[in-house]
């Protein structure tokens, strides 16, 4: 067993846990997604440990981080695009605002 | 105990403190900028596994992303600077307890998988560079374009949706009467 893969892995269990505490407890929608980049982040630690401590010889390994950042900021682009919506027709980006939301 | 083990912990420390710091502090900006420094640190772990395009990569994006972040921030907090100590959580113990149970479960597939014999070597710097654009101009182009293509349709997509005309007279008229936004 690798040392290194476990710090990496304890490291992004606990950005994983602080991002979902994160996404759950905010009432604002851009601390919302602060939270989801942090569970985005968790997941970039993990795929990259995976590939450098498993499988360094199969460089697709990369190419999942680099997809993984591709959600990350499409996640900022329509959040910051709600958020103006939002804003502009409510006047906050509070969620518990959003109600009306509700299935 | 290698010097690549107390580095990954001693970043991934930084990484995790600072992603507590987002959420613990009334400021705004402070919140961006932790969370900025947790990216880095994060992208500080990138360059001690050795992969130093993806670190760099993860540092630059991250410190534009979170720029841009904060400005946001501002823009639409109603107490952006946190002089007013605004409580902005709900539901604290359903969170704290959903993210201490997520932190468990992920730590505890770490120690009790069977991660199998480790490698011996890993390519250098360059040849990874060399092989991952390889990688990306040959099997992997269809996914890559692919990525590109989605990040040009959300832009545009975001852009609509925000500077969609007639949106706020719509939404004003199909408001109850007597439920007001403030501050548009």
């Amino acid at each position: 067993m690798s040392m290194e893969l476990i710090v990496a892995l304890i490291a992004s269990a606990a950005l994983f846990g602080t991002g979902i505490y994160g996404a759950l407890s905010q009432t604002n929608l851009v601390m919302i997604m602060m939270g989801i980049e942090l569970i985005l982040a968790a997941a970039l630690v993990n795929l990259v440990a995976f590939w450098r401590y498993l499988h360094p010889d199969a460089i697709e390994g990369q190419m999942f981080v680099l997809i993984v950042m591709t959600v990350m900021a499409v996640e900022m682009a329509v959040g910051f695009g709600v958020a103006i919506a939002r804003f502009r027709s409510r006047g906050s980006v509070e969620m518990e605002e959003a109600q009306e939301l509700k299935g | 105990m290698s010097v690549q083990v107390i580095f990954l912990a001693a970043f991934g420390l930084a990484a995790v403190w600072f992603g507590i710091v987002v959420f613990r502090t009334h400021s705004m900006v402070r919140s961006a900028l932790a969370l900025l420094f947790s990216q880095t640190a994060i992208g500080a772990m990138f360059l001690v596994m050795e992969t130093e395009f993806l670190g760099v990569l993860q540092i630059m994006m991250m410190a534009t992303e979170m720029s841009i972040m904060a400005i946001f921030m501002v823009m639409f907090m109603m107490d952006p600077g946190g002089l007013g100590a605004m409580d902005m959580k709900h539901q604290r113990r359903l969170s704290l307890w959903a993210g201490l149970v997520a932190f468990g479960g992920a730590t505890g597939l770490a120690f009790f998988a069977n991660w199998g014999p480790l490698p011996a070597e890993i390519p250098d710097a360059a040849e990874q560079v060399r092989l991952l654009g390889f990688e990306l101009l040959g099997r992997s182009m269809l996914i890559f374009e692919s990525a590109g293509l989605t990040i040009l349709t959300a832009m545009i997509a975001a852009t609509a949706m925000a500077v969609l005309p007639g949106r706020k007279a719509e939404a004003q008229t199909s408001e109850p009467p007597g439920h007001e936004g403030h501050g548009a």
